[in-house]
């Protein structure tokens, strides 16, 4: 438990999305950081379905994480969020009827998991479908659980191996009362990879459209 | 008539008793009444002894008296027969004639039987036929009365006895009732059949060892009441399965390796058997007896389960009753099992007494209580109630679902490590700090100046415990206390914090640890010279923990600093190193120095205030009873007084 940045590395220019995560991993390495297994973080996209016509269905993104196995987190944009036992999964399969799943809008996040003293990295390879679409880093400084007072530890730490990609205070964190003890949770980590994702399937339209 | 005056009539009784005076005044004296008495004498003076009612010629008179008054009275007949006033009398009258003419014929008997002429006695002749027969009939008489009596007797005493028998035989019951409610209270008994059987397993306390634990419940009452019973007389006992009798433990020690495996599994060491409490029953120790032997029972066959099934480094032997296995290189770890049946205890003390106790006990009862916790862990009632769409399992880890718990924490709640990894890592500790605290005891014991102080921490765990070790030097505490370290000792590994922050970690090796408070000495004394410079206030012109030049030391480095005098004159360098020693070396100014080559360069005076030439301290010469005092001293000297 700590305070998490998730931010995405662009894919550097004339090398593909592997090479670049290789530089980083390199990078990385050499800091001093120590691998230590593997990460996985996936989203999937369930459409409501029956409720009043001209509204736009709301989209729940259900989503897990390997830092939390146990778990199953369900987020609506910018809306409520629950975080839930495993059986989560099997319960929308049950309500079938009232959340449809879309199939095509799966993303996720694999990619190796390495550990600098007090700092987890999280370097990983962003998929849809298959295809992969970026690169997300993440970066938890597992010593403290207060982001404004560590904010400016973990950019610095972040620039040393991003260089100038290191992104600035993610608005979670902005948008959290000023002055009183609001600790990060894992619900912080889980909306910033949401952003991150709905982001890159938004990257996806813009080629894709001169395609067709 | 009516009308006539009322004559007055007076009447008077008659006097009954005579007058006997009239005196001149008219008194009357009147004759006293007669006594009783008087009246007595007086009526039996009327009685007549001559005339008998019984004689012959009296009663011819009496006859013809009667006959003349018949002729002459026939009413007076009544009077005449009866005499009223004799007839209370006349009996006794009669008996009193009879008796003196019977005393009379006696009399006259005797007297004509005293002359012998016409009279004589003569005995009776008795007849003895008649005298025996009687005797031998009084004695069968006597022999039927006194069986009858004893018949009698002999039923009354049988009725007697049979109602004693009874009460006894009640009593026993009564006894054993009491002493089966006793047992009950305390051990789970139930009736199958005739047989009482009971259960002194761990299965409802949560154990899944597979023994069945039952014992009989036997009576003990065919004992003879009216004989002395024996002290330790119980009307029950108890029969316990066969190989749970006698007594166990599980023993835990370590030793350093045997060269040879040839004698394993042998291990039969046995204590003495503890004292029965007293006031406790006999089967209360014996039932405990063999529940603690069930116990050791469970868990040397976890242990013994554990050894074979789980890898490790170097695997671990199983011989018999005795599992081995290596903590540390050149170490052995055994656990065995020691069961003795109670004929073999007599054979096998005597061999106790020559080999040390190596027995950590500490082990022993962390077993006990390990495999009470593993019991507590398959019954605990956190399982139960859980929701429904949940498996078995803790509540907290039901919970790391919705609480989005972390890895760490996750493993934090599963059980990882079996019985025998937690007894291995906790051998391993306890060996380890033993093996710390022994060191340490060693240079304090072997080294004097600087001094160490070990401060152990009553508060430990089963895996790690603290010591804090201050190097100082006798008399100077307050003022060298650079060198502070805390040394926590893990299960292979120990810790050192440094004051200064530094940590290091050293391995298990106990000549790291030596070595590594060797070099912190020598740099104490160093520190110590800083620190008293301070004090004394002389100068420090320089200071380095780890000089880079002179010999090299084979364990750390060598530290060295320069201090000045006060006033400039003179100057101070030590160099200190855990195997070379300490050398002291004191500056002096130019002028003092006699074999300094004049030279035509130097033509002030006032270069001759200069320090220049080194001389070496014979510091074992030195006064002083430690390294900080000599230099308190040497300093002391090298400041002259204004």
């Amino acid at each position: 438990m700590g305070v998490t940045c998730v931010c995405q590395v662009p894919v550097a220019e004339g090398k593909s999305v592997q090479q670049t995560v290789d530089q980083l991993h390199k990078k990385l390495e050499q800091l001093g950081g120590v691998k230590q297994g593997s990460f996985f973080v996936d989203c999937e996209t369930y459409h409501t379905t029956g409720n009043a016509s001209g509204q736009p269905s709301k989209l729940l993104y259900v989503m897990h994480n390997s830092e939390t196995p146990l778990s199953c987190l369900a987020l609506y944009e910018g809306g409520p969020y629950l975080t839930a036992d495993a059986n989560f999964d099997v319960l929308m399969v049950k309500l079938k009827s009232h959340f449809q799943n879309a199939k095509g809008h799966k993303v996720e996040s694999r990619g190796a998991r390495y550990r600098y003293c007090d700092f987890l990295v999280k370097l990983g390879t962003v998929t849809m479908s298959s295809s992969a679409r970026g690169i997300s880093v993440e970066v938890e400084y597992c010593a403290c659980v207060v982001p404004g007072d560590c904010w400016n530890l973990m950019k610095e730490f972040m620039q040393s191996f991003l260089g100038s990609n290191a992104p600035e205070i993610p608005s979670v964190f902005t948008s959290k009362p000023e002055g009183l003890f609001a600790p990060a949770d894992c619900m912080d980590t889980m909306s910033q990879y949401l952003e991150l994702f709905s982001k890159v399937r938004k990257q996806q339209v813009l080629p894709g459209s001169s395609v067709r | 008539m009516s009308g006539s005056p009322a004559v007055r009539v007076s009447i008077e009784s008659s006097c009954e008793r005579q007058v006997q005076e009239v005196s001149l005044d008219g008194v009357e004296t009147y004759v006293p009444p007669l006594s009783m008495s008087q009246n007595l004498a007086k009526l039996a003076q009327r009685i007549d002894f001559g005339q008998g009612s019984d004689s012959d010629e009296e009663d011819l008179n009496g006859e013809s008296r009667e006959s003349e008054w018949s002729k002459q009275n026939p009413d007076e007949e009544g009077p005449v027969k009866f005499q009223p006033c004799l007839w209370p009398w006349d009996s006794v009258r009669n008996n009193l004639r009879s008796a003196l003419t019977e005393m009379c014929v006696l009399h006259d008997v005797l007297s004509i039987v005293k002359e012998k002429k016409y009279m004589a006695l003569d005995p009776v002749s008795q007849d003895p036929t008649v005298a025996k027969a009687p005797q031998v009939f009084q004695l069968i008489s006597k022999k039927k009365s006194l069986a009858t009596a004893a018949q009698v007797l002999l039923k009354g005493a049988e009725k007697l006895s049979k109602s004693v028998a009874e009460s006894q035989e009640q009593r026993r019951q009564r006894d054993f009732n009491a002493e089966l409610l006793h047992l009950r209270s305390q051990w789970k008994l139930r009736k199958v059949g005739d047989k009482i059987l009971g259960d002194l397993s761990y299965r409802s306390a949560g154990s899944l060892f597979t023994h069945h634990g039952t014992f009989e419940v036997i009576k003990n009452t065919d004992i003879d009441l009216d004989k002395k019973i024996p002290d330790d007389y119980c009307p029950l006992n108890v029969q316990i399965p066969s190989d749970l009798e006698g007594s166990a433990y599980i023993k835990v020690s370590i030793q350093k390796q045997a060269p040879d495996i040839g004698d394993l599994g042998t291990v039969n060491l046995f204590r003495r058997q503890p004292k029965a409490r007293p006031g406790a029953q006999a089967w209360h120790s014996k039932l405990e007896a063999a529940q603690n032997v069930l116990l050791c029972k469970e868990i040397f066959a976890q242990l013994s389960r554990e050894a074979v099934q789980i890898k490790s480094h170097i695997p671990h032997i199983v011989v018999k009753n005795q599992i081995i296995s290596q903590p540390f290189p050149g170490l052995q770890l055994s656990i065995s099992l020691c069961h003795s049946s109670v004929e073999k205890k007599n054979q096998r003390t005597s061999p106790d007494k020559t080999k040390p106790d190596d027995h950590l006990y500490v082990l022993e009862h962390n077993l006990h209580q390990l495999i009470r916790e593993f019991h507590k862990q398959t019954l605990s009632s956190s399982v139960m109630p859980h929701p429904a769409s949940v498996p078995f399992g803790p509540k907290r880890l039901r919970l790391a679902g919705p609480m989005a718990y972390d890895k760490a924490e996750i493993s934090s709640l599963q059980p990882s490590d079996g019985l025998l990894e937690k007894i291995i890592k906790q051998a391993k500790h306890i060996f380890l700090r033993s093996r710390t605290a022994r060191t340490i005891d060693c240079l304090a014991s072997r080294i004097e100046d600087p001094q160490i102080q070990a401060h152990w921490s009553n508060i430990n765990d089963v895996y790690e415990s603290s010591v804090k070790v201050l190097i100082t030097s006798q008399g100077y505490e307050q003022i060298c206390k650079s060198i502070q370290l805390q040394l926590n000792i893990g299960v292979e590994q120990i810790r050192v914090v440094h004051r200064d922050g530094r940590v290091i970690t050293l391995s298990h090796q106990e000549q790291e640890l030596q070595d590594f408070l060797l070099s912190q000495m020598s740099q104490h004394q160093v520190h110590a010279v800083q620190q008293l410079a301070k004090v004394m206030g002389w100068h420090v012109l320089s200071f380095s923990n780890h000089v880079g030049l002179g010999a090299i030391e084979s364990i750390g480095n060598a530290s060295a600093i320069t201090v000045a005098s006060p006033n400039g004159e003179y100057a101070i360098s030590v160099r200190n190193g855990p195997e070379s020693g300490c050398k002291v070396l004191v500056q002096f100014p130019r002028c003092q120095a006699k074999d300094l080559p004049k030279s035509d360069v130097l033509q002030d005076g006032k270069w001759s205030h200069l320090r220049g030439p080194y001389k070496e301290v014979h510091w074992s010469r030195m006064e002083g009873r430690n390294f900080v005092y000599k230099m308190e001293l040497l300093m002391a000297a090298l400041t002259p007084c204004p």
